[in-house]
């Protein structure tokens, strides 16, 4: 049995994955694509939060408010620039899927270039570790964990009990429909994409001070989010949320059991749930 | 009548050569020898490096410190038959990619007109040298490129000393690290076993193999771990060291990996694990955002200052050339300076590269100059090296660390030990 101090390590890596997950799976709920940008809408916001810390001075969980607006607000712009205008007629999946993707190395390349590809480091800002004797975790991580949960209770509560939440539920499953109610379905995908991205970002924002930052750090929790949601099953919230818990804990225990060959492993973990389920966990079978 | 027009055009012929001759012979009596230069001549040294890319910072954190040290040297200059030289280092990218390596080197001695390169860290050795052994170009370069090394050290072994006679390179990156475990070692005789730590890409080659035989035959206890590039989360790995009993990890020389390390063994409680890296600490301000300032305290890393060797006896007046190129750094920079791994790199490179021009006589004989290189002994910013050659697969050593150790102590890097290296059998 691994130690408590790798199943927390592996909580935590839960938090930013089911955060990430979340956000694309509501992306794909209402606009029907994969986002492949999501991982570097998390590495901006991380700049954005590491300089609003050190060069602005402000605070860090205001900080993490205003990474996820401006990043929203650039989701939404490639939203609105990019993404709907190549899922309007004469174009295919493969247009938008090869523009998402192409934005991956420009939000890169740029990301390098404007703030250098010198990994950056942020000061603590919850400075100090917890000792529970059986295993010590930083309050930095466990600041991980409680914005996690405050993200999951507001994103439920505006699902559920909003208005524009409704709205989002009922594009997600009939559009036509919910366009003859009245709904705005272009507004619904903009402020959809608006939130994922906002979501990404103050997910990069909070692991800022736990990981360094640099241009590159978005790959991984984007396979990782992405490997989530297809175990949790495509289109479905809770699945995002579930697929990211058993991710992180597995990534975490895996790793612990057998060092570097651990992604190996875990890969083949996926494709064997997806052999036995391959709607995942919670999605639904396809007739 | 063509018999005669033959005659007289030969004739013609004649006299026209003649004439050329003579005024070819008075012209040249005529033009002044050159007049002697009163100043100093500027030799170019060019330097591939990695601007752009990942690898860039590598590339761009030791300029200011390796242009102050020229600087420096050109204060006095250098004197080869009585007349004075001055250096200029050029910079070009070389991207850390063979493409882009063939083509740094290519313009650095068709634009740039450069004799000799120093300073090359990337892993594009091939391309480089395929490059300057044509042109006769003295190329300084290390042997931690995997291309470069011989298959027995899990290198492409594109090195031969018969066909690259210009290429000077020195000991390979395991060599150094092994050198460091020593000084390890020598800090903390009780320690109770090493966990050692790279990258999963260097996991089985021989170069470790070697290292592992000459551990055991030392007597170090140790453990062996590995990690997948892009790695950032070491907790599990942490975890499992401090279970084996490691109370000193040691990483091979991946700042990113160290620094999280360092700050993740720190998360875990595992205060009393020390962590220690084969590369110098790039910049304190760094590591201390990065890391944290309690988690910073205690770090192990190189220490390549050469004012504060214990063991190695470094020049006085390179160390005060150090000092001084270590000042000027910190002026063009705006902030202190404190990579001191720099100094066995271009400073000691153009150190041999000026004393082998002195001794062989000459700045643009480069069979001369590798004649003097090769077995010649050279005061360097890394000590003085006497350039066998015999343990360095035929080639002269030019890149050598004293393996000198520091801790962080109050912020500050703080001298710990110092192993001598012994290139491996």
């Amino acid at each position: 049995m691994p130690p408590a101090g790798i199943w927390i390590d592996g909580l935590v890596q839960s938090c930013i994955y089911m955060t990430m997950a979340f956000g694309m799976v509501l992306v794909f709920s209402i606009l029907g694509i994969l986002n492949w940008t999501h991982g570097q809408f998390y590495m901006l916001g991380a700049f954005v939060v590491y300089y609003a810390v050190t060069a602005a001075g402000i605070p860090f969980p205001l900080s993490l408010l205003v990474s996820g607006v401006i990043v929203g607000a650039l989701g939404m712009l490639v939203e609105k620039f990019i993404i709907e205008r190549l899922t309007g007629p004469g174009y295919g999946l493969l247009a938008v899927t090869a523009a998402t993707m192409a934005l991956i190395f420009f939000f890169e390349g740029a990301a390098g270039m404007a703030f250098g590809l010198m990994a950056k480091g942020m000061a603590t800002t919850l400075p100090g570790v917890l000792d529970m004797g059986v295993f010590s975790i930083s309050y930095q991580k466990i600041a991980v964990i409680i914005f996690t949960l405050i993200v999951m209770v507001a994103m439920y509560i505006v699902l559920n009990r909003t208005k524009i939440g409704k709205a989002i539920r009922a594009t997600a499953q009939q559009p036509d429909a919910a366009s003859l109610y009245g709904v705005n379905v272009g507004w619904v995908s903009l402020i959809v994409m608006g939130i994922g991205c906002a979501l990404a970002a103050m997910a990069g924002g909070i692991m800022g001070p736990v990981q360094s930052v640099d241009p590159f750090m978005g790959r991984i929790p984007m396979i990782m989010s992405l490997l989530a949601i297809v175990i949790g099953g495509l289109g479905s919230l809770t699945g995002a949320i579930v697929g990211g818990i058993i991710l992180g804990l597995l990534n975490s225990v895996i790793a612990y059991k057998i060092s570097y060959l651990s992604e190996v492993v875990l890969f083949v973990l996926v494709i064997a749930i997806l052999l036995i389920r391959p709607q995942g966990l919670f999605g639904a079978a396809s007739k | 009548m063509i018999k005669k027009w033959y005659k007289v055009s030969s004739l013609l012929v004649a006299v026209v050569m003649v004439l050329t001759l003579l005024a070819t012979a008075c012209a040249a009596q005529q033009t002044p020898a050159p007049a002697q230069p009163t100043g100093p001549i500027t030799i170019n040294i060019g330097v591939p490096m990695p601007l752009s890319g990942t690898a860039a910072p590598w590339g761009q954190i030791p300029t200011p410190l390796r242009e102050a040290f020229v600087q420096v040297l050109n204060k006095q200059g250098f004197q080869v038959n009585g007349q004075t030289y001055n250096l200029k280092l050029i910079q070009v990218d070389d991207e850390n990619t063979p493409e882009g390596g063939s083509a740094a080197a290519k313009e650095l001695i068709e634009s740039d007109g450069c004799k000799f390169f120093a300073g090359h860290w990337s892993w594009n050795f091939s391309a480089i040298a395929a490059v300057t052994n044509p042109a006769k170009v003295i190329f300084l370069t290390r042997n931690g490129a995997p291309d470069a090394l011989p298959a027995s050290w899990g290198g492409g072994g594109a090195y031969d000393p018969k066909t690259m006679p210009y290429v000077v390179f020195g000991t390979p990156s395991q060599e150094e690290f092994l050198a460091d475990c020593f000084a390890l070692v020598d800090a903390f005789p009780n320690y109770k076993k090493i966990g050692l730590v790279d990258s999963s890409v260097s996991k089985g080659g021989p170069g470790w193999v070697a290292v592992g035989k000459a551990l055991d035959a030392a007597g170090v206890r140790y453990a062996s771990e590995w990690f997948a590039p892009g790695t950032t989360d070491f907790s599990p790995m942490l975890t499992r060291l401090n279970q084996e009993g490691c109370d000193i990890v040691f990483v091979a020389g991946w700042v990113g990996e160290y620094m999280a390390m360092l700050k993740q063994r720190y998360e875990m409680g595992y205060k009393n694990m020390k962590v220690a890296c084969s590369g110098p600490f790039v910049s304190m301000d760094i590591y201390q955002a990065v890391v944290g300032v309690d988690a910073f305290e205690g770090a192990i890393g190189s220490y390549e200052a050469p004012w504060a060797f214990k063991k190695t006896q470094v020049n006085p007046s390179i160390i005060a050339q150090c000092q001084e190129a270590e000042q000027i750094a910190a002026q063009t920079t705006g902030a202190p300076y404190d990579y001191t791994g720099e100094f066995p790199w271009v400073p000691a490179h153009v150190e041999i590269l000026t004393q082998a021009m002195q001794q062989a006589g000459t700045v643009s004989d480069p069979d001369a100059i590798m004649k003097a290189i090769r077995g010649g002994t050279f005061d360097t910013t890394a000590g003085k090296w006497t350039m066998s050659g015999a343990q360095t697969y035929g080639s002269p050593i030019v890149f050598g660390t004293p393996a000198s150790l520091c801790s962080i102590q109050n912020g500050k890097e703080v001298y710990l030990s110092e192993h001598p290296m012994e290139p491996l059998p």
